[in-house]
């Protein structure tokens, strides 16, 4: 034991000597100078590495168009998102007797459509229907997103959006891509899993996407763009007590937009589910 | 056993039949010996083994004896089945943790099959890909091993051991396993026993039995059955034991099975190292050893090579190494005048009746012989069979005397006592038939021991009595000659009175005849000339830091002389004597670093040990002469306490001791006697001191190529760590996925790392200081400081670089995505929008992602090409070496494949998420590249301006010298 406590004091000693060495004037086994000129070499060497990145950033950076991502490839096709986000994964869950349960969801659709509201729309240009509003530039102008067209989904019909009587309104989008072109019309078709309870109402009529608010231009150019977008309404069945509604949505009606993929479940597609409690 | 009892009932019945049949064998070799040959007399001997017992075997009958018994070798010991070695590469550590994982990643597969129904499929590809990775490497790990384990096994091979048997009353050197039943065997001191042994006659007979009794004191040996147990006997000798002094004839008797020597296999306990750098080590040591092979320099050892690397001393025996062990006789002086031989071979030959009685001597005391069947040959170029300067002489004779052979046979030895270094004479009783005295005593030996003898000398064929002036001109001879470098033979003789008549039973042991007043009668200076590359070997040594030590048995005159002709001595330096004689003042009175030591082995034994250590410290040249075994071991001792590591030449069994305590032995391929070659750690095949050199640069090359592959490797640490650091850190998506490290790390990393072991040696390899093994390891603070603090945050910033260009060319600037992580990962945010407004879905932006990992992948190959490049020197710039660029090529070539193929080929994306590369991803390291290159570059001159500085990632100067 006691070899064991005097090796250990040893090594104590050792350490002490290797942290402070009042003779030399070591600290952690180098001297003062020894510590600054190491410190001054890295500070040298991180510097310069630092400057060089910083350089060949800056130059990256420079080659970059403000406007247009330099590449588009790996997004070809947009994905389809609904509205508002669920808060865990895909699932609406909310009781209509309590209007707490789905406050969060009116909320988040009030902000989403904030920028639909009429004077919002005011400066906005009216596009020619059912075409591809191509523009040269220099000044990109939006078209305006009349929210009529969303109907009962709107929330000038219903400011609570449907939740409170079982009808809850989501909105299904398509993602901005940058110069995406559509070919067809563009609709975004429903797949309704246990269609006999429930009824299903999409505004526009079928979930048309106009031409119009294609191609988009990036936020740089396009300032003002509305996002097109279309409203879901599911009506479930007023007398069974809990309901379950799984749907499932594609694009359709364009054969550039691509629907399927084996990995990315939102490409071109989206799955939802809604449980309302009474 | 123990835990045996807790199996199955099955697993017990299989270990009782392993026990019995243990049991078995122990019984077997429990046996006592059965054998009876000891006890027969030489002519029941005879008939047993139907041999003539002086003329051996017919060739045809040793062939059938060799056909019916087998080969003369022990049985092997068991090795380990091929399929267990493949199975410990295959589940042995850094190999089992990739099992884990392949293993957990199936299992998180299978999960996610239960609870899902369509579950993305990368778990299962990445167990798969796991998998397959170390089977490959195992497969190749495998490979390695077999193909270094092959060229230890073909060491055993290329050092056979050789026995001189006699057959049709030929002398034939032929490999022990050859050996047959009944063969006569002549063995002599230093020789190991080729097989068990009856001797039939035999001189001054030792042999050393340790190997089977652990008794380390050397038996004598004689004819005479002196015991009923035949391992007490004396007259048996046994397979694999050394013959220590003497020489005898014996008959082989191989079908006595003596307690069979167990020979384990060493194994080697071997830290559990990673993986990589077990390759990386492997690949370099099997390298080495075969290269050095090629240069006639065997290393026996994978260690030796390293050891040797590492050598700081080498004390050299002179015989053998120095020169080109071909003694040839350079001067003879008799009649008191001196005779050189090369000049006057005809005119002083036919005029001196001494001349005859010398020539005599010098043919008959004499146990060299011409090796059969090359008659035709001048005797000049015949092969021989002995000592080098008995060689020397029976050519001499030969050529300028007349048949040594028709000389032997007239006058048959019938007594001889063998040289060895405490007699240091040989002498020899031969009958007469055509003289009233039958017997002659002949001797030869070191001259002042010679001289010790005589009491008359032989001048003109008259003898006279020894007198002052003869003795004077006998010691300036010696002088005169030994000065030259050449080795001095006495040669004296003695008519024995006809007193010892036919058969008298001469005793060599017990001395029964007179020894003394012998009558002088001249001396055969031989040399062996230097070899050629000697000098050049030395100074070589000598630039390397190497302090050469010349520890000769010889004069100190001869050896000073040697010494001078090799440079071990310069030119211009004195000796304490010089620096005496010059000055005129004493010896004593000398300052002793001024001189250059040249140290009588009889001074050595009065030295106390510091004054050796001060007499190593001083002096930079060292000639210690006339040394006896035990003194060389002193002087071995010294050079060790001042810390520097040994490396000894020797031949002979008389160096053993300092032998076992050198850090590496180094044996002479042709001269050295078995014994040492056994103990050597290594051997040069050619005799030749340059190869030592040679040796020694590869033990430095070895070094330096692991130094460098193991600084390869360690570098890309950094670019495989910091990525995970930055996601943390910044929030950043993950520049680097497991994926992309084990591309890296079983992948991409490993053929240029090994490519470095192909490295040649820097041209300033051999002016470099020895290692200190103590001081210097493999991976030091510089070196962890080069690759970790500069070299790796060199090749981090490349990728990160390569990161966020791709990053920002997809529509995601760098300041965008700091702290972008905790939305990038969410799986249901699918409209995450970028530094444009686009929105992604979570699959396509992490295809981005991973499309960043396989470029950041690529990057870090990229600026491991420049790398690799500068790895390939440690001091020299990449322009002064000369550059083998095809491994180079061919590593670069590989790893970028192995980066790109996975990159590119359809199908990879689903199972190992790399994704396909935009040509110009790839130059974005370029840049990385070229600084490293240009920071290597820089740095290397700052160490090439300033050896040993800060710069440096080998041995400092300070670091060496022993502390004060």
């Amino acid at each position: 034991m006691t070899k064991d406590e005097k090796s250990l004091n040893q090594c104590l000693a050792e350490w002490k000597l290797f942290i402070y060495n009042l003779t030399t004037g070591e600290f952690l086994g180098r001297t003062a100078k020894s510590w600054g000129l190491i410190l001054l070499f890295y500070l040298v060497f991180y510097g310069f590495l630092a400057a060089l990145f910083s350089f060949t950033t800056w130059v990256m950076l420079h080659t970059l168009n403000d406007e247009v991502p330099k590449y588009r490839d790996h997004i070809s096709s947009p994905g389809l998102t609904v509205f508002p986000k669920p808060v865990t994964a895909l699932e609406y869950t909310f009781s209509m007797s309590d209007p707490t349960s789905y406050a969060g969801y009116i909320a988040d659709l009030k902000k989403f459509l904030k920028p639909y509201t009429l004077e919002e729309q005011k400066n906005l240009t009216t596009c020619p229907d059912g075409a591809l509003f191509e523009q040269e530039g220099p000044v990109y102008v939006a078209c305006q997103f009349p929210l009529l067209l969303l109907q009962a989904c709107s929330d000038m019909s219903d400011p609570g959006f449907g939740y409170s009587k079982g009808k809850p309104c989501i909105r299904v989008k398509m993602n901005r891509i940058i110069g995406l072109k559509p070919e067809g019309v563009p609709w975004i078709d429903c797949v309704l899993k246990n269609e006999d309870q429930t009824n299903i109402t999409t505004y526009p009529y079928d979930g048309i996407t106009d031409l119009k608010y294609f191609p988009y231009y990036g936020t740089k150019l396009h300032v003002g763009y509305l996002q097109p977008s279309v409203a879901v309404q599911v009506t479930l069945a007023p007398n069974s007590a809990e309901k379950e509604v799984t749907a499932e949505y594609e694009i359709d009606g364009s054969p550039k937009l691509k629907s399927q993929d084996d990995r990315d479940k939102f490409l071109g597609q989206v799955m939802f589910k809604i449980t309302a409690h009474a | 056993w123990s835990w045996g009892g807790r199996k199955g009932q099955g697993l017990n019945l299989a270990r009782k039949n392993e026990e019995e049949k243990k049991e078995r064998e122990t019984e077997e070799l429990k046996k006592e010996v059965v054998m009876d040959d000891h006890k027969l007399t030489l002519e029941e001997l005879s008939t047993k083994y139907s041999v003539n017992l002086t003329t051996g075997h017919s060739h045809q009958r040793a062939k059938e004896i060799l056909i019916q018994d087998g080969p003369n070798t022990l049985t092997r010991p068991p090795t380990t089945p091929e399929w267990v070695k493949f199975c410990k590469q295959l589940f042995g550590g850094f190999s089992l943790l990739l099992w884990t994982g392949a293993i957990l990643c199936f299992v998180a597969h299978g999960i996610q099959i239960y609870f899902h129904e369509e579950p993305a499929k990368d778990n299962l590809y990445l167990s798969v890909v796991l998998a397959v990775v170390v089977v490959i490497t195992s497969c190749l790990s495998y490979y390695q091993e077999a193909k270094s384990s092959k060229i230890m096994e073909s060491f055993k091979d290329m050092v056979p051991q050789q026995a001189l048997v006699i057959r049709e009353g030929e002398k034939t050197q032929i490999n022990v396993q050859d050996v047959g039943l009944g063969d006569l065997v002549e063995i002599k001191g230093g020789d190991r026993i080729p097989a068990d042994l009856r001797l039939i006659s035999a001189r001054g007979c030792k042999v050393d039995n340790s190997s089977l009794t652990g008794e380390s004191a050397p038996q004598s040996r004689s004819t005479d059955f002196t015991h009923e147990n035949p391992l007490e006997t004396r007259n048996i000798g046994f397979f694999s034991t050394d013959c220590v002094e003497g020489k005898y004839r014996t008959i082989s008797n191989l079908d006595m099975a003596v307690a069979q020597t167990p020979l384990f296999g060493v194994s080697s306990s071997r830290e559990p190292k990673l993986f990589l750098w077990q390759c990386m080590e492997g690949v370099c040591l099997a390298l080495t050893t075969k290269r050095m092979a090629r240069k006639n320099c065997l290393a026996k050892d994978l260690e030796a090579v390293e050891t040797l690397g590492s050598t700081s001393i080498i004390c050299l025996d002179k015989t053998g190494t120095f020169t080109q062990n071909c003694m040839t006789v350079a001067h003879m002086w008799f009649d008191l005048r001196e005779n050189d031989e090369s000049r006057q071979r005809k005119t002083f030959a036919n005029n001196s009746d001494t001349w005859f009685i010398l020539a005599q001597i010098s043919g008959l005391c004499n146990r060299a012989d011409f090796k059969p069947n090359q008659e035709t040959l001048p005797s000049a170029k015949r092969a021989t069979t002995g000592d080098a300067s008995e060689s020397a002489l029976l050519k001499f004779i030969e050529q300028s005397y007349s048949s040594v052979a028709e000389m032997r046979k007239k006058n048959p030895t019938v007594a001889e006592i063998p040289f060895n270094s405490t007699n240091e004479y040989q002498m020899s009783i031969h009958f007469r038939e055509d003289s009233s005295q039958t017997h002659v005593l002949m001797m030869k030996g070191a001259p002042e021991r010679i001289l010790e003898f005589c009491s008359t000398f032989l001048l003109h064929g008259q003898e006279y009595s020894m007198d002052n002036e003869l003795k004077e001109a006998f010691q300036n001879a010696c002088l005169e000659l030994g000065g030259l470098g050449e080795r001095v033979l006495g040669f004296c003789f003695l008519n024995l009175p006809s007193s010892f008549s036919k058969g008298f039973p001469f005793n060599t042991d017990e001395i029964n005849f007179p020894m003394d007043n012998l009558c002088f009668v001249g001396l055969v200076s031989m040399i062996d000339p230097p070899q050629t590359t000697v000098p050049d070997a030395v100074n070589r040594c000598r630039s390397a830091e190497i302090k050469v030590i010349m520890v000769t048995g010889d004069h100190p005159i001869t050896a000073k002389a040697i010494a001078k002709r090799v440079g071990i001595i310069s030119e211009n330096t004195e000796t304490a004597e010089d620096i005496a004689a010059r000055l005129r003042i004493p010896v004593s009175k000398v300052n002793p670093s001024d001189a250059k030591a040249i140290v009588h082995g009889s001074e050595l034994k009065d030295l106390h040990s510091e004054q050796l250590d001060q007499i190593l410290r001083n002096h930079a040249e060292i000639v210690f002469a006339r040394t006896s075994p035990q003194q060389k071991l002193i002087i071995v001792e010294g050079c060790q306490r001042l810390g520097a590591i040994v490396a000894v030449t020797g031949d002979g069994v008389n160096n053993s001791p300092a032998l076992k305590k050198a850090d590496i032995v180094i044996a002479m391929g042709i001269s050295g006697s078995d014994v040492s070659k056994q103990a050597a750690d290594m051997i040069l095949l050619d005799d030749n001191f340059a190869s030592i050199v040679t040796g020694v640069e590869e033990g430095h090359l070895i070094f330096d190529n692991l130094k460098k592959s193991i600084m390869y490797t360690l570098t890309s640490n950094i670019p495989e760590i910091a990525p995970f650091l930055l996601f943390v850190v910044l929030g950043i998506p993950l520049p680097l996925g497991i994926i992309t490290i084990l591309c890296i790390d079983l992948g991409t990393d490993m053929v240029p790392a090994i490519s470095l072991a192909y490295e040649s040696a820097e041209s300033d390899i051999m002016k470099r200081r020895p290692r200190n093994p103590k001081m210097d390891k493999l991976v030091n603070h510089r070196l962890i400081a080069m690759a970790y603090g500069q070299i790796g945050m060199i090749q981090a910033v490349a990728g990160f670089f390569t990161y966020f260009v791709i990053m920002a060319e997809n529509g995601f600037r760098p300041i965008d995505l700091l702290g972008i992580c905790l939305y990038w990962e969410d799986k249901f945010l699918n409209d995450l929008e970028d530094s444009y407004g686009q929105q992604w879905t979570y699959e396509r932006r992490k295809v981005v992602e991973f499309t960043c990992q396989t470029a950041f992948c690529v990057t870090i190959v990229l600026v491991q090409w420049a790398h690799l490049i500068v790895s390939k020197t440690c001091r020299n710039s990449v322009f002064q070496q000369g550059v083998r660029y095809k491994i180079l090529i061919f590593a670069i070539l590989e790893e970028t494949f192995l980066a790109a193929f996975p990159s590119y080929t359809p199908g990879t994306d689903v199972a190992l998420r790399m994704y396909p590369l935009k040509i110009s991803w790839w130059f974005c390291a370029i840049p990385y590249s070229i600084l490293i290159f240009v920071y290597d570059e820089i740095r290397k001159l700052l160490i090439r301006q300033r050896p040993g500085g800060k710069a440096s990632l080998g041995p400092a100067p300070t670091e060496w010298s022993p502390a004060p």
